[in-house]
């Protein structure tokens, strides 16, 4: 009795297959005690997944489409006529060393009037015309569209500078469209994870309370938290993964029959379905329903844990 | 091994279930607590495991006090506090070796050590060729030793029976005191809660009689009626 009684085992840390096959085998027993919920959650988590990974799909392709449209968008700045090299140089240089330009390109009236006679070859003849009427101009692109507007004003305030157009009301729109899909886009992803989570919370409640005759011998036997936890931390990882993993199995039937169809027949959408990275989606999706699986049974069982 | 200082318990809905205790229980020791239902004998043994702390006062198990304890460390201090209910608290759907077993899982025993300590325990509690079969299979008497055999293998200092003879006929009741008795021999500090007189007098170890959760009598080979005039 007393100091030479140990109540822990000597080797308590080794890991063996004896310990590994009690842990699955209690998180196998959490999945079969409340079968018809846990298939119930699986399912919830694959049809939220299918939904998540539409709107995700959908966006990277709009967003995809809208990089290449938006990514066009250029500031033309007009020279005051007469203005000195050096002048020219110096706005240039402010230009460039500016962070928000990507690149800044000088065409000079000759170059302007030559893409003009060029693009109106054949249509109307510019010879008859003996002066250039056309000014300097420095061409801006923008590494951020949404820098378009504030990149003119700026411009605008330069000495050389006599004018400044760019496309800002195309911009601003698809910006905007933009914008508001991904607010609404957010909005539903949040809503259905909550949703996604809830189930699986109350899942793994019901299972909790089903267990709850182990989890009472547990605690007084010495188990600690974390020993009574795993399991059904485990349990709602599992649910996650594997509603994922269904929901990315659907996805992907649905890809292949639909997506060579909706490119074909409705072209004037704003999608581009090659270009997707179907790939890092599906990684995000499983990774989406492990994590919620995670948070929601460990919040499930700790609540339980705290209150008994 | 067990002290009790000034404890007094009063749980959220105003009862209060122990005032004032004072008691010492020694290494080693056996000791029978009795008195009526509702007189505090479950509340006090629940203190001993901080299944419920009380409400003043301090308690003690081998020479640390449950009121400094961290959260953490609870799940230690019952591996070295076995506890034996009236009603067994088996899992039905394990048998009677996996009952066992599972004590010894839930807290990280290697498989080696299962294989080990299983069947010493339940040939010490004398159901080993009963160890393939289900606690519904089982009489009673042998649920209780199933039971016991759980709250023995990870070696306590200290077994707390609650009732332990409270479903049990007569002579099983007398055949598990007898195994308690054996354990408490090994030198396991034994307390049991009890209404079972005849167990009490016939075994005259100390008994403490409590009365509206206050320590009444506390006399060294007692009986059953101590106090009672």
């Amino acid at each position: 009795m007393g100091a030479s009684r140990t109540t822990k085992s000597e080797d308590i840390t080794t890991l063996d297959w004896g310990k590994v096959r009690f842990f699955w085998a209690e998180v196998a027993q959490n999945f079969t005690r409340n079968l018809t919920m846990a298939l119930t959650a699986i399912g919830t988590v694959a049809v939220s997944v299918v939904l998540l990974g539409t709107i995700l799909f959908f966006h990277d392709s709009f967003e995809l489409f809208m990089k290449q449209v938006v990514g066009q968008v250029t500031i033309a700045a007009y020279l005051k006529d007469k203005s000195p090299q050096s002048a020219i140089d110096g706005t240039m240089r402010v230009m460039k060393s500016d962070p928000r330009v990507d690149t800044v390109t000088f065409i000079s009236k000759k170059q302007a009037m030559d893409a003009l006679r060029n693009r109106l070859r054949g249509q109307m003849n510019l010879d008859v015309i003996n002066t250039n009427p056309l000014p300097d101009a420095l061409v801006v692109h923008p590494i951020d569209p949404a820098d378009a507007a504030s990149i003119a004003t700026r411009l605008r305030g330069l000495p050389t500078v006599a004018n400044v157009t760019y496309r800002s009301e195309v911009t601003e729109k698809l910006l905007r469209i933009e914008s508001v899909l991904g607010a609404v886009g957010f909005g539903i992803v949040a809503l259905l994870l909550a949703a996604t989570a809830l189930l699986i919370y109350n899942t793994i409640r019901l299972t909790v309370f089903a267990r709850s005759r182990e989890i009472r011998i547990m605690q007084l036997v010495g188990a600690t938290r974390w020993t009574v936890r795993w399991p059904f931390v485990f349990e709602g990882i599992l649910t996650g993964l594997t509603g994922a993993l269904i929901g990315i199995g659907l996805l992907d039937a649905a890809f292949h029959a639909f997506a060579p169809k909706i490119a074909i027949d409705l072209p004037f959408l704003p999608f581009n379905f090659t270009v997707v990275p179907v790939g890092t989606i599906a990684i995000e999706l499983l990774a989406t329903g492990a994590v919620v699986g995670m948070l929601a049974s460990m919040l499930s069982v700790s609540r339980y844990l705290r209150a008994s | 091994m067990i002290v009790f200082r000034d404890v007094g318990l009063v749980y959220p809905n105003g009862v209060h279930a122990l005032s004032n205790v004072d008691l010492e229980i020694g290494r080693g020791e056996f000791l029978f607590l009795v008195g009526g239902s509702g007189q505090g004998k479950s509340s006090l043994l629940k203190c001993i495991n901080r299944e419920i702390d009380p409400t003043s006062g301090c308690v003690e198990v081998d020479g640390v006090s449950l009121l400094d304890l961290p959260a953490a460390q609870i799940p230690f201090l019952r591996r070295k506090v076995g506890v034996v209910f009236q009603d067994f608290k088996l899992l039905q759907q394990k048998t009677v070796w996996e009952n066992v077993a599972y004590a010894l899982q839930v807290t990280g025993a290697s498989s080696r050590d299962v294989v080990r300590r299983v069947p010493r325990m339940l040939e010490l509690v004398g159901i080993a060729h009963k160890a393939k079969m289900f606690p519904y299979e089982l009489s009673g008497g042998e649920q209780q030793r199933n039971a016991i055999a759980r709250s023995l293998v990870n070696n306590p200092l200290i077994l707390l029976c609650d009732e332990p003879t409270g479903n049990l006929d007569p002579e099983t009741s007398n055949e598990i005191m007898a195994l308690l008795a054996r354990i408490n021999a090994k030198g396991t500090t034994v307390v049991v809660a009890t209404h079972n007189q005849s167990v009490v007098d016939r075994m005259r170890r100390r008994v403490v009689r409590l009365s509206n959760g206050r320590i009444a009598h506390d006399q060294e080979r007692g009986h059953y009626h101590i106090g009672l005039g």
